[in-house]
């Protein structure tokens, strides 16, 4: 290393202490100190880092420049971000058998907002403003993610670097909402008001929660201010942010946002309908409430046929024993649980005593009678002779987990396909291929 | 760890397989490629059992084919796979079966790999199940195809934009995957594959609108048409009715041993259909997998 590059090293030193000279240092006193680090083999930016530090300066984030929110996409490297935290959470989770917290949220800059993961705990916080460097992003659920590693710095820094009024909402349908969005403005149907009291750090808080539609969906929401919801208004809701239980994504929003009333005509109740989705949709998704989905029956999983309950707590008993309750009289029910699937995606289904009967076609009585006389594998295969290798399409919510997807069905219905129709529909279709 | 998707693919398509992405962790799953970018782990099948094999000396280990419109896929069972060992070696082929089961590979030689399934559940199915299952397989195809095709229009393949196409995110990682293994890949084949796989679907009643509309059609194109080709097309409708005609006639003449070729051939005589076109019948319908030959000579329905 030549005299030159260290004294240009000294400039870029001074140069980042310019803003923020609390401490006066002489260009000799820095000299003598990188130096004496670069004699022990400390790398060059290491060692700048460690003066600018020491002498209470800020480094400008490495080589690269500050990215835009906007402007990321996956399999980034080295990513330099100023974002505000708009939410931020802990989760456990199990790596190879080790128990280790990791911390999800929303970072937002004036571009737009992303999910982030944080791989351990930055002591970030709600509402910090923060230089991020070198952080990396992935591809999840088709969309980008942040990445917040072992190499990443965090510093937090002023409010003023970037006003929270940057954070300019962006108009969203209900079936676009998905976890990790913030600044998030939407107009919709307030269809379910619930209210109920939480704790929030010692004080007592009315929450109000429950379901909002458009022409795109339906969504779950929560906001934590009273702004007078009734069931029946449309609102346009501005400043809100998505997080999202088991898949399903929620609406969240407080004092902080806008709520404007509009004429209730705007979205009428029938506007609202139950979404269709492909299988892999869904899937990719991880949950939706409210939606219809259709495909073969693949299984019939075991568990499936006559049941009996727990009268207390509606648990499946075996032997009348509950594992809460203890011994008890079981309730008898019919249920099955199944996988459908389309080829390119595969969801569970739980579907209850009414619907069982109406897709296999006989009743719980019936089935019983069958038992009676024969022993129980007797109904599952019943159970199978009707549904396997059948269309089925089940409506109601989706809930996802590490498993999959599981919908619970409020409706379902046979949906086996006209095979002459659809072979003539096909050969049409193909012909426009040759 | 998510449910892997039962994939549908013509038995054509995934024995041209010749590459495996193989799972890195501990418990990642590994996938056949397939040529139109199928990311296959698991698959549901529905075709004619037509033999069933204990190729283990000591124990139980069942090699069984089930045949579909476009080839035959090879299946091996042995005693972790408990139930579907049990349901192959108590079906009495050829019966039409479904099966649910992940793919398995075997590499011989370096170069050289064969693709095969090892069932997870197996069921007795009705010839309507088995046309539905091709109806099924031929949309997923076709979809494969314009996936494929799209995918190479572009400068870069990538799964991102192929997913802003609307295709899963399993396909657009196979396409690209594909791709990479199998340079460009002739989609013009398995164009030609789904045309003629919707032969095999059941000669169905035609309904009034359809007549009314093929009608309509012919009127039109009557006066293009050569006389040759017409001839040809009446000879194409009278085949399917000639089958239709032979299979009832099996129906009504079987009993638990089956009917024997020659009283078929003399009682479809006696409704006026000659000796080759009564031959022709019994082949396609064989070939379709409607009837059977238990012993030699001897005709039942499946």
């Amino acid at each position: 290393m030549t005299n030159d590059d260290i004294q240009r090293f000294i400039d870029d030193i001074l140069e980042a202490l310019s803003d923020n000279a609390e401490n006066e240092v002489s260009r000799e006193e820095l000299e003598k100190e990188l130096k004496k680090f670069l004699e022990y083999g400390v790398p060059i930016d290491h060692a700048k880092q460690t003066l600018v530090k020491k002498f209470g300066g800020r480094l400008a984030p490495g080589p690269s420049e500050r990215t835009l929110v906007v402007d990321l996409v996956p399999n980034q490297n080295s990513v330099n971000l100023l974002c505000r935290v708009i939410t931020v959470n802990p989760r456990e989770v199990t790596v190879k058998g080790d128990t280790r917290t990791i911390f999800y949220g929303i970072l937002g800059d004036e571009s737009g907002t992303v999910p982030f993961t944080a791989w351990k705990d930055f002591q970030i916080e709600k509402g910090d403003v923060v230089q991020i460097s070198n952080a990396y992003t992935k591809e999840w659920q088709g969309d980008t993610k942040v990445n917040l590693g072992d190499r990443t710095r965090i510093e937090k820094t002023e409010e003023s670097e970037l006003p929270e009024s940057n954070l300019e909402p962006k108009e969203y349908k209900i079936k676009d909402l998905k976890s990790g969005l913030g600044a998030v403005e939407v107009t919709a149907r307030i269809l379910e008001v619930n209210k109920r009291d939480v704790e929030v750090n010692g004080q007592k808080k009315n929450v109000f929660s429950g379901t909002i539609g458009d022409e795109t969906g339906k969504a779950q929401y929560t906001s934590w201010h009273d702004f007078g919801l009734k069931e029946g208004d449309v609102v346009k809701i501005s400043g809100g942010y998505v997080k999202s239980w088991k898949g399903i994504p929620q609406l969240t929003f407080d004092e902080r946002a806008t709520l404007d009333k509009i004429e209730s005509n705007k979205i009428s109740k029938k506007d609202i309908t139950t979404r269709k989705l492909l299988l892999h949709e869904l899937v990719e998704r991880r949950g939706a409430i409210d939606v219809e989905v259709e495909g073969t029956v693949v299984r019939i999983r075991p568990g499936s046929g006559l049941v009996e309950r727990c009268p207390e707590c509606n648990r499946v008993v075996q032997n009348n024993e509950c594992t809460i309750h203890g011994k008890v009289k079981g309730i008898a029910d019919l249920r099955i649980k199944l996988d459908i699937d389309d080829g390119m995606g595969t969801v569970s289904g739980i579907i209850g005593k009414e619907i069982t009967e109406k897709l296999i076609g006989k009743t719980h009585e019936e089935l019983k009678k069958i038992v009676d006389t024969k022993d129980e594998n007797t109904v599952v295969e019943e159970i199978n002779k009707a549904l396997f290798a059948h269309r089925i399409s089940l409506q109601g919510n989706a809930l996802g987990d590490e498993f999959g997807v599981t919908i619970i069905a409020k409706d379902g219905k046979r949906a086996d396909i006209d095979v002459q129709t659809e072979s003539e529909k096909i050969s049409r279709e193909m012909e426009e291929l040759q | 760890m998510r449910r892997e998707p039962a994939w549908r693919i013509f038995a054509s398509e995934y024995n041209d397989s010749t590459f495996e992405l193989k799972g890195t962790g501990e418990k990642s799953p590994s996938y056949v490629i397939t040529p139109l970018g199928g990311k296959v782990n698991r698959l549901f099948v529905t075709g004619v059992l037509t033999d069933v094999e204990n190729v283990s000396e000591g124990g139980e280990y069942l090699r069984a084919h089930i045949s579909d419109p476009t080839g035959v896929y090879t299946l091996y069972s042995g005693q972790f796979q408990p139930d579907a060992t049990n349901q192959l070696s108590n079906i009495e082929v050829p019966a039409f079966v479904a099966v649910v089961g992940k793919s398995r590979t075997y590499v011989p030689e370096e170069g050289t790999l064969y693709v095969s399934i090892r069932p997870e559940l197996v069921r007795e199915v009705d010839a309507e199940a088995r046309d539905r299952w091709i109806i099924e397989t031929c949309w997923q195809t076709k979809n494969r195809i314009e996936a494929m095709i799209e995918a190479m229009k572009m400068d870069q393949p990538n799964a991102y934009d192929l997913r802003k196409l609307g295709y899963s995110k399993d396909l657009s990682h196979g396409i690209v995957a594909a791709l990479k293994n199998y340079g460009k890949v002739d989609v013009s084949k398995y164009v030609t594959l789904v045309s003629e796989s919707l032969q095999y679907i059941a000669p169905g009643k035609e309904k009034f609108e359809d007549i009314q509309h093929e009608e309509k059609i012919e009127l039109a194109e009557q006066k293009k048409i050569k006389k040759e080709e017409k001839k040809k097309e009446k000879t194409d409708e009278d085949s399917e009715d000639t089958e239709k005609l032979v299979l009832e006639t099996i129906k009504k003449l079987q009993g638990k041993e089956g009917a024997p070729w020659d009283s078929i051939v003399e009682k479809c005589k006696e409704k006026g259909l000659d000796e080759n076109s009564i031959d022709e019948a019994l082949n396609s319908l064989m070939d379709k997998g409607f009837i059977f030959e238990p012993v030699l000579g001897t005709i039942k329905t499946t």
